[in-house]
């Protein structure tokens, strides 16, 4: 499962890091290829590439606030969650969504 | 316009958002003025310090409500929110419905222009006056007539209530209310809760109500100074309490917690949530309760240490910063079991992911 996503919290300066953080690992222990953008308060960090989202199988949004750029996902299957949902444990969340996108085939 | 509360959320967080850099940097313009110029600074016209002062001043005068209502306009109804959202802001503002006016106005234009966006249909030709002419020219017309006509009243009236009760409060009561804030904000190191009082007391800011965010700011300052009060107690009585890896965390909360940035504190949390955050809760209720019952004032809404002297009696926000610290230490302290020499090095034996049940998924196709 490639994984592309985004994520923001309404400070901008910690929870956002620490949540693409987790997901990071995360991806890396299930072995999921994982790009993720950050958007805090010092604006978009790590750019989604057109390219990354079109290989991409899912697209996590790890979102507090509103978030720019969210009409470059249109078709693509998206988890929309809030940035404590993905902390909480986060390899369990990665695997369930690829049960979730498996289920569906 | 249906919503649920996890959208409503969604909108107001990102109006603090767009709203904190401006409290934040304005404040500090405002703090430094007062520090460098003295309490009569608004008298001394014309000096340099006094420029710093009035560009911070206006600002936090005039324009944070304008841009927590536009940003949350923008986030319902996207960029044709954001020029009534301003006007509502304003009027709010103006009609002293304050802080709340502003959020609630802000919630009126986003349906409102998500209504005209959805309902008012014109030839092809024309579609290009819509964003230019007639959301921004209606928008702004109706939200700022209700605003000043209909919404603006009662919550102006339940604004001046709510001040005079707080001026009202006795000392005991005042020692509560304090309490009760900071206890939210010791109670997640900058998560949701935390978040929820500081949009509050910023609120409070912004309608010069300025004790609300001195108790806000301590209970934010204590957690990172508590751990390491209680890293000091482990040295001294030869109880290791933090596993190696805390350690280099707590590094970290040095330098952080000077500057306030409470978030620091969430990995030390994560491993040993309930002793960090009792610990926590109990710290910063104390000194917020104690602020709250001195009259301590905070003009800025952010800055840690280095804004402390802009503060109205600074000395016993400093007594109670200290005296929060040394409480929330000594009850971590007491509170944290003994580790072995495998568990400082190895960490632990908690696994975050083993307890936890992740959280659901939705998937939109």
């Amino acid at each position: 499962m490639r994984i592309v996503g985004i994520t923001a919290c309404p400070t901008g300066i910690a929870h956002t890091y620490i949540t693409k953080q987790k997901i990071v690992e995360a991806a890396k222990e299930c072995g999921f290829p994982c790009h993720i953008e950050t958007q805090g308060t010092i604006g978009v960090e790590d750019e989604l590439t057109a390219q990354q989202i079109a290989e991409a199988d899912v697209v996590i949004l790890a979102v507090d606030v509103k978030i720019s750029g969210e009409n470059r996902f249109a078709g693509k299957p998206i988890v929309r969650c809030r940035t404590e949902d993905v902390m909480r444990n986060t390899v369990g969340f990665l695997k369930k969504i690829e049960a979730k996108l498996n289920s569906r085939k | 316009m249906k919503m649920n509360f996890k959208e409503i959320k969604r909108h107001v967080m990102t109006g603090i958002s767009f709203m904190v850099p401006v409290v934040v940097g304005a404040g500090l313009c405002q703090a430094l003025g007062v520090i460098l110029g003295g309490p009569n600074i608004a008298d001394q016209t014309g000096t340099f310090i006094y420029f710093i002062y009035k560009a911070g001043n206006m600002a936090m005068g005039t324009m944070i409500i304008p841009v927590i209502a536009a940003a949350i306009a923008y986030s319902i109804a996207d960029r044709p929110g954001i020029a009534p959202g301003l006007v509502v802001g304003l009027v709010s503002a103006e009609v002293k419905a304050g802080f709340l006016g502003g959020i609630l106005g802000a919630f009126f234009v986003g349906w409102l222009v998500n209504l005209m966006k959805k309902h008012i249909k014109l030839p092809k030709t024309m579609q290009g006056l819509m964003p230019i002419l007639i959301i921004p020219f209606f928008a702004s017309l109706i939200s700022g007539v209700v605003m000043f006509t209909v919404l603006g009243v009662p919550i102006a009236a339940f604004m001046k209530a709510f001040t005079d009760f707080i001026a009202s409060l006795s000392s005991g009561s005042k020692f509560v209310y304090g309490a009760v804030m900071s206890a939210g904000s010791a109670f997640d190191f900058g998560g949701p809760v935390n978040k929820t009082v500081s949009l509050y007391t910023t609120g409070m800011l912004a309608d010069g109500i300025l004790q609300p965010k001195a108790c806000h700011m301590v209970a934010c300052m204590i957690p990172p100074m508590g751990v390491l009060v209680a890293w000091a107690l482990s040295k001294i009585f030869h109880k290791p309490i933090w596993t190696n890896d805390e350690k280099e965390n707590l590094k970290a909360c040095g330098p952080m917690g000077i500057c306030m940035i409470t978030e620091c504190v969430i990995p030390l949390a994560m491993n040993d949530l309930w002793r960090v955050v009792v610990s926590s809760v109990i710290g910063g209720s104390i000194a917020g309760g104690l602020c709250m019952m001195w009259d301590v004032q905070s003009p800025v809404a952010h800055g840690g240490w280095f804004v402390i002297p802009s503060f109205t009696h600074a000395d016993k926000f400093v007594i109670a910063l200290i005296l929060g610290s040394l409480i929330m230490g000594t009850v971590l302290f007491l509170l944290k079991r003994r580790l072995s020499e495998e568990q400082v090095i190895n960490g632990s034996d908690y696994d975050p992911n083993e307890n936890q049940e992740a959280a659901d998924v939705n998937i939109e196709f």
